[in-house]
């Protein structure tokens, strides 16, 4: 390493010797040209990303258009009170935690299942054409997923189409313009457009699986069932663990722009979510500080949970992500 | 991977009934974008051809036509096609600086770099701070408001850095003996031989790029910078948009027969087929991309 020490400290790559200003000065100096690019960067992301992080001070300000965020008002907790008593709270508690709920019991284990599945192919090219398949929702707009979703459960849709031609029911379902619709809708299109992107890491998972573990396995006579059972499993335990812990983490995100794409006025009792209402009131009002209080009140939470989840798993079953 | 265990009849029967419920995953999938298809190439107006299933019942390319002739849809597929590509470009150039910088092995400020960008990637100021940010930097109803706040993402930093530092140290030690700078260091040298890592990056950055729309809703309100995805929106959303674009070429006979049915399922498959016919060419650059991504967490 090109730094020069001394024989009381240990080099360590990176260490700047503290006892010299001249020397750092020095180095600075010796490496301007990266400095200088740092700098930059170092703008960019201090506008970018943690000047909004500062911005969030507003959650607890009176903030006026036009202000800046330092020069807005100190309110305190008045907004977070505010959102606590209104008479929405517990319907949007409620709609966000369904969706995530059933998002978390329908759509954490579908890519697993389908990884397992996939994982069982023999044939090449069949394993290779189903996985290509799989993927491509993943890389669709949500707003293309709704006009699908539009055409098929529309009044004039194909479902309601044959709905009626079989007889089943005589008019149309109103499955976009009715509640109770929403929520296992909207599962089912988080489910078809992420499974698929979700069984890779599950796949890559699978695949670092020690080989010996499979001939040990058959010598105890272990079937195909038995096989995933009892080795495949448990060796993908740690990663669906790990994921397990960023889902719950993410329990209060229920998703946005899809509500904001498949919702309509009809159905804003079921679809209106943490991400939504903050939108409707920051954004669309134009409330500042009251949008920002619920996003952040979320935020808290969501890393709450994480910290929570990642500490309870620890303590019993020794697996922890962070 | 090989079988260790026993081949019964009970395997080969789960076999068949894998094979069948994967095939019916696959029509799942398929079949939704499948039916679009034919619905954008059928007369919609005419009664009889109302309910298609696999292949239009009523033929006709008026969808299309009126797509391709229509100013408005033309000018957000220029907007669309823009932002990808200068968006992409961008990305990839000041991401792939930035990862260079902190795989230089002697450089102080390194490890800093590194944590300030990675520190983004967990705590964000959220969207009202951050569209207060572009109103006041002046960004609102301009093409950069696309560009400039996604300059640099730090997923793609981790992902880039960690390419390049599987990369042997002498290649660059070679071109600074010879008295480079970085810059031409990073433009000569890491941007040829990144171009894997590039390319699982520009897959992402591309497709980000052309399926965002909720940045075009609320910064450009005004409608000057719309971007495909919008369009289709709001035909998705809004009557009044369908009958507003319609009604510019009524007197125009042969589109008189538009239905907002078929011309919305004609635009959904112009937003969705150029990312059908390039995503199967990046597919094993994307895998990898995530695979490291779950190494580094």
């Amino acid at each position: 390493m090109l730094l020069k020490t001394n024989t009381k400290k240990l080099p360590v790559i990176g260490y700047v010797e503290k006892h010299t200003k001249k020397k750092m000065w020095k180095r600075i100096i010796n490496e301007r040209e990266l400095w200088i690019i740092s700098i930059i960067l170092l703008v960019w992301v201090g506008i970018f990303a943690y000047y909004p992080m500062y911005g969030v001070i507003i959650a607890f300000k009176k903030y006026i258009p036009g202000q800046s965020f330092s020069q807005a008002q100190w309110v305190g907790l008045k907004y977070f009170i505010q959102f606590f008593n209104s008479n929405q709270f517990p319907l949007v508690i409620r709609n966000t935690l369904a969706i995530s709920g059933l998002n978390l019991l329908f759509g954490f284990p579908a890519p697993i299942i389908l990884a397992l599945l996939i994982n069982e192919v023999r044939r090449k090219y069949w394993k290779r054409f189903v996985q290509t398949v799989s993927y491509v929702p993943h890389f669709i707009s949500w707003v293309v997923v709704a006009s699908l979703i539009f055409s098929f459960l529309g009044n004039e849709g194909l479902v309601n189409t044959i709905l009626q031609s079989l007889n089943i029911t005589t008019k149309s379902v109103g499955f976009l313009n009715e509640g109770k619709y929403f929520w296992g809708m909207i599962t089912a299109a988080n489910i078809w457009k992420e499974a698929g992107w979700g069984s890779i890491i599950y796949l890559s998972a699978i695949a670092g699986i020690d080989e010996e573990l499979y001939q040990a396995g058959a010598v105890d006579g272990l079937g195909r069932l038995g096989t995933v059972w009892h080795i495949i499993l448990p060796g993908i335990s740690g990663t669906i663990v790990l994921l397990w812990i960023l889902g719950i983490g993410d329990i209060l995100n229920a998703g946005f722009e899809q509500q904001l794409l498949l919702g309509n006025d009809l159905t804003r009792d079921y679809y209106e979510v943490i991400d939504t209402f903050a939108y409707k009131y920051g954004v669309q009002r134009g409330i500042y500080s009251y949008g920002t209080a619920v996003s952040l009140m979320k935020g808290v939470i969501s890393v709450s949970l994480v910290f929570f989840t990642n500490w309870f798993t620890r303590k019993k079953l020794d697996i922890a992500a962070l | 991977m090989r079988n260790y265990y026993k081949e019964g009849p009970a395997s080969k029967l789960f076999d068949v009934f894998n094979t069948i419920i994967l095939a019916l995953i696959v029509f799942l999938v398929v079949y939704p974008l499948w039916n679009q298809l034919a619905i954008s190439f059928n007369n919609n107006n005419v009664a009889a051809s109302r309910n298609i299933y696999f292949y239009p019942k009523a033929f006709t390319l008026t969808n299309y036509e009126f797509v391709f002739t229509n100013s408005s849809i033309l000018e957000g597929a220029k907007v669309s096609f823009l932002r990808v590509i200068i968006g992409t470009a961008g990305t990839l150039l000041c991401t792939g600086l930035l990862a260079y910088i902190t795989t230089i092995r002697n450089f102080s400020g390194r490890k800093f770099m590194r944590r300030v960008f990675v520190i983004t990637m967990y705590f964000s100021g959220g969207l009202i701070p951050t569209y207060l940010l572009m109103v006041q930097l002046k960004l609102i109803n301009t093409f950069w408001v696309y560009i400039v706040p996604n300059l640099i993402n730090a997923y793609f930093m981790l992902l880039i850095a960690s390419f390049i530092q599987n990369i042997p140290e002498s290649m660059f030690e070679a071109a600074r003996m010879d008295g480079a700078s970085e810059l031409q260091i990073y433009f000569k040298t890491v941007l040829p031989i990144c171009i894997p890592v590039f390319s699982a990056v520009a897959v992402y950055a591309a497709v980000g790029h052309w399926n965002a729309w909720f940045d075009c809703m609320i910064y450009n309100a005004d409608g000057k910078w719309d971007t495909l995805q919008i369009i289709l929106r709001r035909l998705l959303l809004e009557q009044e948009a369908f009958q507003k674009i319609h009604n510019e070429l009524i007197a125009a006979s042969k589109f008189r027969n538009l239905t907002s049915e078929g011309l919305r399922a004609a635009t959904t498959m112009i937003v969705t087929v150029p990312i059908l016919c390039i995503y199967p060419f990046f597919q094993k650059y994307f895998i990898s991309g995530i695979t490291i991504g779950a190494v580094k967490g």
